[in-house]
């Protein structure tokens, strides 16, 4: 696949697939952008993730936490807000609505 | 009076740092006084007051051209023209003092038959004359060389003409001349009052030009008004 | 570059875009643990200090643009002409300018920018028209406005001086401008600063006393990057403290968080 527009398709949607990943439970940066490459998203850039994580936290979607690991170093660990919950399910349908009118319109092109 | 105070400062902190300049100055009426030390004593007193003067114009020339960068500022931050300009005045007549006591000393300690008293009275006029006759040319003359042209012609004139011309009378050291007669050759009080006068009215007059000079130089601002905040 | 040495850069990047000590911090130790965790060297992983600093800076909106009332007038420009010769330099100029406003005035190379500030600090005399200043005015020129062969805190002390500041006030009020610029000042004569630490010096100079209207003729020439980021924070500052601040500007980058724009282009185009 065309990495440049892939990238472009991403930078659209990875807000909405970080609430998505956060659904399932907290987690923290690394842990995320490792989840989303396993979700065949591509690797995520530390560069690129972290300001979304600001995005989301500035507008309330998400809370934080720091956790000392018994391990490693003290994490920033993401949960879902209620409101993000909200946003979430709202933009999810939304999505769904968009990506359907788009199949739509690639299969006339077809025929 | 702490701005005044403040202006001296700087201006003597800024002399004391050029360090070459203050030594070539500081040497120069040497040079003048052993050039004619061996074939007349008197005539090294006569030109150690006047190497004494250009060396003290030109150190005010140079200090008043040092300060003409940052002057507009110190004019926009609460400084008057007589905070400037009779700062900067403070500190060269401070400088001259300084520069002139040891060859007071010098003249005292090497000469014989003289009046003493005469030498210093001509070396405390130079020292009033000299720095605003400086600094007037400073105001005047945009660039150092031309006005330390301008200053080597008028020492050279002061030195070359006849004091008894009226020609010589109009130059700023005459009375240089005029007490040194008084003091050398021991003729009458006459030569002392009218040189004195000469000195007085030299430094009074070249005190206000270099005022003048340096309020022109700085420009009017008549379209601008301050209004105070209440 | 060693991942600490990242990481201080990116500290110090981040505090010149005024994200508070708290979230800088949180930044770069989410960060470190990102890097430690993914073993990935952080130029690939994030970039330039510079690049990710911006990028944060931009997801938490950067420092916040306020709409506050302005204030009383306190700059008054009206009707300034400037001729030089047979050339027009200014036709009628007029700015106003409020307590807590930034004034932009921008134009193309020889249209009269310098030349306009200059009349209404009261250095040049236009042909007509008027300045009304209300308070006290500090001006920075482009060059030149210090005293080559004295050190800064002097300097600090003989216009402190002159604002009715002590001595000491005004070295501890220049010293902490001079940190804002990421500038100590050192015990050096003035004619032996670089061009762009004269500039900073020049800076502080203007701001000294907080005069009420500040007049910048494009005070950043020398500027490395993070000083001319710094210097609008400055001015950003120096706003919501209330100053009537005008600055001429080349740079039209800034323009969209200025108050005002004095276009001089137009009055050169049409002598």
């Amino acid at each position: 696949m065309d990495a440049d527009r892939r990238a472009q398709w991403l930078r659209g949607v990875l807000d909405l697939c970080v609430l998505g990943l956060l659904a399932d439970g907290e987690s923290y940066g690394y842990e995320l952008a490792q989840a989303l490459g396993d979700a065949g998203l591509g690797p995520i850039r530390g560069g690129t993730l972290y300001p979304v994580l600001l995005r989301l936290q500035r507008a309330g979607l998400v809370t934080t936490r720091w956790h000392g690991g018994e391990t490693g170093p003290a994490r920033k660990y993401y949960r879902l807000s209620a409101a993000g919950r909200t946003e979430l399910r709202r933009t999810a349908g939304d999505w769904a609505a968009f990506t359907g009118s788009v199949a739509t319109t690639l299969r006339q092109e077809e025929r | 009076m702490r701005r005044t105070y403040a202006v001296a400062e700087a201006a003597l902190r800024e002399m004391l740092r050029r360090r070459v300049v203050l030594g070539i100055l500081l040497l120069l009426p040497l040079a003048f006084y052993l050039s004619r030390r061996g074939d007349h004593l008197g005539q090294s007193i006569r030109f150690v007051c006047l190497g004494l003067g250009w060396a003290l114009s030109t150190a005010a020339l140079f200090s008043g051209s040092a300060g003409r960068a940052i002057e507009p500022r110190l004019r926009l931050s609460g400084y008057a023209t007589r905070h400037l300009v009779g700062g900067r005045l403070a500190a060269l007549w401070t400088v001259g003092v300084l520069l002139s006591t040891p060859y007071f000393l010098l003249v005292r300690f090497d000469q014989h038959d003289v009046r003493y008293a005469a030498v210093a009275l001509i070396m405390a006029l130079t020292v009033a004359v000299a720095p605003p006759f400086g600094l007037a040319l400073s105001a005047v003359l945009p660039r150092d060389l031309e006005g330390t042209l301008v200053l080597l012609v008028v020492i050279g004139l002061q030195m070359m003409l006849d004091p008894a011309g009226t020609a010589a009378h109009v130059l700023p050291f005459w009375f240089s001349r005029e007490i040194a007669t008084y003091a050398i050759d021991h003729t009458d009080r006459g030569y002392l009052d009218r040189g004195l006068l000469h000195g007085l009215s030299a430094a009074l007059l070249l005190t206000v030009v270099a005022t003048v000079a340096w309020r022109v130089r700085q420009g009017r601002r008549a379209h601008l008004e301050f209004v105070p905040l209440g | 570059m060693t991942d600490d040495a990242w990481l201080a850069a990116l500290a110090g990047e981040l505090r010149r875009h005024q994200l508070g000590p708290d979230l800088t911090a949180h930044v770069v130790a989410e960060t470190a643990a990102h890097l430690r965790d993914s073993g990935e060297s952080p130029l690939s992983a994030f970039g330039t200090p510079e690049g990710y600093a911006t990028a944060v800076a931009d997801s938490v909106g950067g420092p916040q643009p306020t709409t506050r009332p302005a204030g009383p007038v306190r700059l008054e420009v009206r009707g300034i002409t400037k001729r030089y010769r047979r050339r027009q330099v200014l036709a009628g100029v007029d700015l106003t300018v409020r307590a807590g406003q930034v004034a932009a005035v921008v134009g193309a190379n020889g249209s009269g920018k310098s030349t306009f500030l200059r009349v209404c600090a009261g250095l040049t005399q236009p042909d007509a028209g008027t300045v009304r200043v209300h308070g006290r005015l500090g001006y920075c020129p482009q060059d030149g406005g210090t005293s080559e062969f004295l050190l800064p805190d002097e300097h600090f002390a003989l216009v402190g001086v002159g604002r009715g500041l002590s001595r000491p006030a005004a070295r501890r009020q220049g010293r902490a401008y001079a940190a804002a610029l990421d500038w100590t000042p050192p015990p050096t004569q003035a004619r032996h600063l670089s061009g762009g630490t004269r500039q900073k010096l020049n800076l502080v100079l203007a701001r000294l006393g907080t005069p009420d209207v500040l007049l910048l003729d494009e005070p950043y020439q020398g500027f490395d990057r993070g000083t001319y980021v710094d210097f609008w924070h400055e001015v950003w500052r120096w706003r919501d403290d209330g100053a009537a601040i005008v600055v001429v500007t080349h740079l039209l980058n800034q323009l969209d968080r200025v108050d005002l724009v004095l276009d001089l282009t137009r009055a050169e185009a049409a002598a």
